[in-house]
């Protein structure tokens, strides 16, 4: 267990390393959310009782990287896997493009939830990014349920 | 005619050419017939000298080839070294100009305690506009520090720890500085939109405000020192039924382009 949740964390360090810096630094108004993709994938393989509580923690860690009121990200992302928890007797999540409308679609919910609680004025100015931002969260999505599994089958083994 | 006699019938026209030669002087020789000869002197030797000279060629060539491959994967080499020294050379070039900037800053506003940070990270969210630099308390960073760079406000400190600071840039939902603009002294508080731009809210809209006002730093509430550029005014929307003006400001500094920040100490007198 401790083996797993330490690569778990390994793999959020490096996706933080690129949502905050280097994504930034290409794109300064692009984000890219590898975090749902992750989660997808943990709720795929992981068992509840410990993915659960790394996604807690990890979205603790991320609160680190944000402005955003101390708890928020973690209640979006607890507010994520739970739904997602919620929805997976109903989707077949094990499907690409299942995965891919669900890192698109709550990309932007997680932005729509953000609005909600700050009330920001000026993101009609910000809504290509935000696509595009969807989009690119959609197309990874993939790849991190691929990585969460990987972790889960070497693990087993 | 004897032996002897045709002897000298060919002599005599030996000299006779001989004579007609000469007297034909320096140069004329060459529009006579003498010209034929050389043509046909020049067919004969490129005959003769064509096989030698075509493995010349051939040889030279290959040689040239071999060679002329070797010294165009070096060029190469040696130009992408010189294109990425270029490059390189490009960027402390930019850099020494940003560092210049911040220095002549520094020395242009000795009235400040300045403490100079780099950018580490930006928000990982879209929403909401924060920064981590990497200096922190060990550096003199505190929390309401204000933040500037060479074009004026950045943000202030919002988080601080050993070696980072958290800095909420004036074009976070959440921040609020009060401002004044600075031809009319008219007071009122830039918020931020969470967009590129910064609003000024809470003045009124009687006031007489124009496009292109510069708004700076009023200095209350002892957070920011007076004086300090925020932003031009790039909208004004007046409603008669509204008390207040939406004016909406370009912030002096660009945000997607921050990398050199100034930290403001704490001995600097915020107030008149």
């Amino acid at each position: 267990m401790w083996r797993l949740q330490t690569s778990l964390f390994g793999i959020l360090f490096l996706i933080i390393f690129m949502e905050v810096s280097i994504i930034p630094f290409i794109w300064s108004d692009l984000r890219v959310n590898f975090f749902i993709g992750m989660i997808i994938g943990l709720i795929i393989y992981i068992p509840f009782s410990q993915g659960f509580p790394f996604v807690i923690l990890a979205a603790l860690v991320l609160q680190a990287f944000s402005g955003a009121r101390i708890g928020l990200i973690p209640l979006i992302y607890i507010i994520v896997f739970l739904s997602l928890d919620v929805i997976k007797s109903l989707l077949y999540f094990e499907n690409v493009y299942t995965q891919i409308a669900l890192g698109f679609f709550y990309y932007i919910a997680i932005i729509g939830i953000s609005l909600t609680f700050t009330g920001a004025a000026g993101l009609e100015e910000k809504i290509p990014y935000l696509l595009i931002g969807a989009m690119l969260t959609g197309a990874i999505s993939p790849a991190m349920v691929y990585i969460v599994s990987r972790l889960q089958k070497i693990y087993e083994s | 005619m004897g032996r002897s006699s045709t002897r000298a019938f060919l002599l005599f026209i030996a000299a006779a050419v001989i004579l007609v030669l000469i007297s034909l002087g320096q140069y004329s020789s060459s529009s006579f017939g003498i010209k034929f000869v050389r043509e046909g002197y020049f067919v004969f030797e490129r005959i003769i000298t064509a096989p030698f000279t075509l493995i010349g060629h051939i040889w030279r060539d290959y040689v040239f080839l071999v060679n002329a491959r070797e010294e165009n994967t070096d060029l190469k080499k040696r130009l992408d070294e010189m294109r990425v020294q270029g490059m390189i050379l490009e960027e402390l070039r930019s850099e020494n100009k940003r560092f210049r900037t911040m220095l002549d800053f520094k020395e242009t506003h000795k009235e400040f305690t300045l403490y100079p940070a780099s950018l580490l990270t930006q928000d990982i969210t879209l929403i909401y506009k924060t920064a981590v630099v990497d200096k922190g308390s060990r550096s003199r960073f505190f929390i309401d520090m204000p933040i500037v760079n060479p074009d004026g406000v950045v943000g202030k400190v919002v988080g601080v720890s050993f070696n980072t600071s958290q800095i909420l840039l004036i074009t976070d939902p959440n921040s609020a500085i009060p401002a004044l603009i600075e031809s009319t002294r008219i007071k009122g508080i830039v918020k931020g939109t969470g967009g590129e731009s910064v609003s000024l809210e809470y003045v009124r809209s009687s006031e007489d405000i124009h496009i292109g006002d510069k708004v700076i730093t009023s200095g209350l509430l002892g957070i920011f020192p007076k004086g300090l550029a925020i932003g031009y005014v790039r909208d004004i929307r007046k409603d008669e039924h509204k008390i207040f003006a939406d004016i909406l400001l370009t912030p002096c500094v660009d945000m997607q382009r921050i990398e050199g920040i100034f930290g403001i100490g704490r001995d600097v007198a915020t107030t008149d």
